[in-house]
This record gives structure tokens, C-alpha cells and sequence, in this order.
């Protein structure tokens, strides 16, 4: 089997449509768009279009579990025990019973909400950053940058599910999100250990944790401000390890991305 | 013979949609419907939202049907930027139904789109896509219900509700607002945010 398999390679059926970010990002609607009030950012009842919006983003989450189900699956398989040490990758095993756990739920709940597989197109940029050649690299970004944006929208989805008073939304929600707490908790161990006596590796290692975390606060769609859909989760990354400076750093990132993403909306607005 | 199904606008900048494609649709799904043919058909498409932004309204005005519609409700989710003559043709029958109810007696005195509550709008919602059903629209049931849902609460009195208006030949105004009374709908805080927001620009 092939090692360190990249995206292009990533096996889908027919019902799913891989889609590239770029075209996102250069759809001329977005400038004009960005300079529109569409209603609260936050996941509520009274926002515009609230039933097609958390249908998008549970595929959204749908794609997202199965590419962290299939880089947890890769770093199992990726590198040898010198690389990664065996216990790590059970922690990887471990960690893909619970992707595998969490695609299956993420398809019920696409089903609650009434969306089916391969209604929306699908981005591997997240597996993308799984796809590090180094192991202490690749686990500060899956694990603790994207596993840790994992707690994020999960705990969005959960408080839009107890302000819509939908039980089974929120419960599911609830214990995915326990679930995404130990996968950050792990990355911390690991990294920890891994770099006990390279502190130059480790400093590299939460480099690319810092440039992870600031490709996925895509523009503002992650901080603590009310234009941003999804918020940082404060308590639950503390119970994931994190520390309050890390919390602060992060969300000083995420308001520096929200900042940037705004004055680029007004600069392609100005030029259309 | 002038044409009675007018789109704005004339020329799309942003997205490749083409306004006498859409009037084309537009005029095979009133003849489907059986819209009154006295009554001229005003589309208005917003080109500048798209998914999952998806939205639309229905109004009559000095006569005539007044069709607002993001530009999302065209758009191939598969294919985005792309206008899906399909996904047109099902949302038109539902706005276009909206209207035709509109036209009927069973709906003097009903507030305005802008007006209305999110609940009367997911109730209405729910039976116009009952009858669409039927009109072989391919209608996602589960997905209504759950726009019903969270206007409604998740409860059985909401889905036995939302069972009857999907199955209802017809519906009046002062039905959906009954159902709204039923399943407490109208006990709830009124929305911060407007309804017709994202027509707003």
C-alpha cells in the first residue's frame, strides 16, 4: 500500500463532488456579498435561511469527520516505529474508531436535517494539512489545530441545537464534542513527548499549528465576535489542554483573520 | 401578444443565468399550475446571494405576482455558479403556488411577506410543497420538516401539525395561523431579525 497518499488520490463513490476553495474564494458574488447584511453570523432560528445554512455546514462537518477518520488513518500507516512510536498509533486506531463513529452519526444527523451524501461539494483542504511528512507536524495540525476547530463547530452546532430545542441535535453534538476533546488532549500529549528534548522541533511543530489554525479560520468564519458563524470554545479547549495564553493567542489570530477578510471584501468590492 | 413573465435582470454580470431561460420555465410552471392567465408574473433574482443562502417571496401587487428570489435557489449545488434549470423549475412552482394562494379568497387580509412570522411562513411553506408534491416536484420532505421544526419546536403536536398541512388539497390564511396557535408557535419572541433580510441590500 502506498504511503503519504495525497488528496487527489482520496477514494470517494460517485455522490460525492470535489469542489477546490479557490473557487469560493474568487466567485465574484463574495465581494458584493461581504458588503450585504445577511443576519447574525451565529447559528439561530430567526437567522435567514437558518434550515439550509445548518444543512450545509452538517455536510460540511460530514466531509470534514471522514478525512479526519482518513488522516488519523494515514499517520497509523504512514510511518515506521522509529518515526512514531506504536502506542501512538493506537491512540491513532483509537482515534479513527471514533471518526468512523462520528461519519455514521453525521450522516443521521444529515438526515434529521434533511440534507442527503453529496448534496454540497466536498473540500480536502483539511485532509491537506494531515498530509505532513513529519509526525510531530502532522499531529499539532490534525490534532490540535483541527481537532481543536473540531470543538469549536461542534459546540456551535450544540448551542444551535438547545436554542432550537432540537434533542436530538444537541445531544449528538454534545458526545462528538467529548469525543474531539481527547483527540486535542492526545496531540498535547504526544507532542509533548515527542519533542521532550527538541524544543527547536516542538517550536516548529506549534509553528505549523499556528499557520493551520489560521488558514482554518477561513476569513472569519471562527473567533469570539458576533460576525463569526462558529466560536471559539473557551471551556472546552481548556479541558483539552490548552492553555488561557494559547486561548488568547488564538482568538487574537482569528481577530486578525476576521479583520484581514473584511478589508479584502471592501478592496475587490471597490474594484468591481 | 406582450409577454406576461417579466425577469429582472434583463442581463446577469455576476453569474451566467439567462433571464428569458428563466422566464421560459417560468411560464411552463404557470400554465402547470394553472396560474390565472390574467395576471402578469414579475421574477426578481438576486444574483448576488448565493448557497446556502436561499430564500424567496411571494407577493401580489397592484394585480400582479411579485416573485422575489436569491440567486442561490438556481444554483447546481454540485456545480456552484451554475444555473440548474431543475432546481429553477421546483422553486418557481412553489413561489408560484404562494402567489396563486395569494389570488384566492381563502387569503384576504394575509400579511405581506415581509410581514409574516417565520412559523406562518414554515407552515405555508409546508403545505404549498404538499401540493407540489403532487405536481411531481421532487419535494424533500425531511428538510420542510425540520424548517417547520425550528419555527414550530420538535415536538408530536408540531409534526402532527406539519403532517396535515403536507397532506391538505388546500390552505387558508387563517388556517396557517390557527396551526401557529396550536403547536404555540405565536407564544414565542418575535424574530430580532427581519424576515426579508437578505432581500435587503
Amino acid at each position: 500500500m502506498k504511503k503519504m497518499l495525497p488528496e487527489s488520490e482520496l477514494a470517494r463513490d460517485e455522490r460525492f463532488v470535489r469542489s477546490k476553495i479557490e473557487d469560493r474564494i474568487f466567485d465574484p458574488r463574495g465581494p458584493k456579498l461581504a458588503t450585504r447584511n445577511t443576519g447574525p453570523a451565529m447559528m439561530a432560528t430567526d437567522r435567514p435561511a437558518a434550515a439550509e445554512r445548518s444543512r450545509s455546514l452538517m455536510h460540511g462537518i460530514f466531509v470534514g469527520e471522514i478525512q479526519a477518520l482518513e488522516g488519523a488513518g494515514r499517520t497509523c500507516f504512514d510511518f515506521d516505529d522509529d518515526e512514531a512510536p506504536f502506542q501512538l498509533k493506537l491512540d491513532m486506531a483509537r482515534q479513527c474508531w471514533d471518526e468512523s463513529r462520528h461519519c455514521e452519526i453525521s450522516i443521521k444527523l444529515g438526515d434529521h436535517l434533511g440534507t442527503e451524501i453529496g448534496e454540497y461539494t466536498e473540500s480536502t483542504f483539511l485532509y491537506a494539512a494531515a498530509c505532513n511528512p513529519d509526525p510531530v507536524m502532522r499531529l499539532t495540525g490534525v490534532n490540535r489545530a483541527l481537532e481543536g476547530l473540531a470543538i469549536d463547530v461542534f459546540n456551535t452546532m450544540r448551542e444551535f441545537g438547545k436554542e432550537s430545542t432540537d434533542p436530538v441535535l444537541e445531544f449528538c453534538e454534545d458526545w462528538m464534542l467529548a469525543d474531539e476533546v481527547t483527540h486535542v488532549k492526545m496531540g498535547s500529549d504526544w507532542l509533548r513527548r515527542l519533542t521532550e528534548k527538541d524544543p527547536e522541533r516542538r517550536e516548529r511543530a506549534l509553528e505549523f499549528q499556528r499557520t493551520v489554525d489560521k488558514i482554518f479560520n477561513l476569513g472569519g468564519f471562527r473567533g469570539e465576535q458576533e460576525e463569526n458563524p462558529v466560536q471559539l470554545a473557551r471551556r472546552f479547549r481548556e479541558l483539552a489542554g490548552f492553555t488561557d495564553e494559547e486561548n488568547d493567542s488564538l482568538s487574537k489570530l482569528a481577530a486578525e483573520s476576521t479583520e484581514e477578510a473584511r478589508q479584502m471584501s471592501e478592496l475587490l468590492a471597490g474594484n468591481n | 401578444m406582450a409577454a406576461r413573465v417579466h425577469v429582472s435582470p434583463e442581463q446577469f454580470t455576476l453569474i451566467p443565468y439567462d433571464a428569458n431561460e428563466i422566464a421560459s420555465i417560468a411560464e411552463d410552471v404557470a400554465a402547470l399550475i394553472g396560474f390565472p392567465p390574467n395576471v402578469d408574473i414579475e421574477i426578481e433574482v438576486d444574483e448576488e446571494l448565493f448557497a446556502p443562502l436561499t430564500g424567496h417571496m411571494s407577493d401580489v401587487i397592484d394585480g400582479a405576482a411579485r416573485i422575489w428570489i436569491s440567486g442561490a435557489n438556481f444554483e447546481d449545488k454540485k456545480a456552484p455558479q451554475h444555473f440548474s434549470p431543475e432546481q429553477a423549475r421546483d422553486d418557481l412552482i412553489v413561489a408560484l403556488l404562494r402567489a396563486k394562494d395569494r389570488l384566492s379568497d381563502g387569503f384576504d387580509g394575509a400579511s405581506s411577506d415581509a410581514d409574516i412570522t417565520r412559523a406562518e411562513r414554515a407552515a405555508w411553506d409546508a403545505s404549498v410543497n404538499g401540493r407540489a408534491r403532487e405536481l411531481g416536484v421532487r419535494v424533500r420532505e425531511q428538510a420542510l420538516r425540520y424548517e417547520f421544526r425550528l419555527q414550530h419546536g420538535f415536538t408530536d403536536v408540531g409534526d402532527a401539525a406539519f403532517d396535515r398541512l403536507f397532506a391538505a388539497d388546500s390552505v387558508t390564511w387563517e388556517g396557517l395561523r390557527e396551526i401557529c396557535r396550536e403547536t404555540g408557535a405565536v407564544d414565542r419572541p418575535a424574530s430580532k431579525v427581519p424576515v426579508d433580510l437578505l432581500r435587503q441590500k
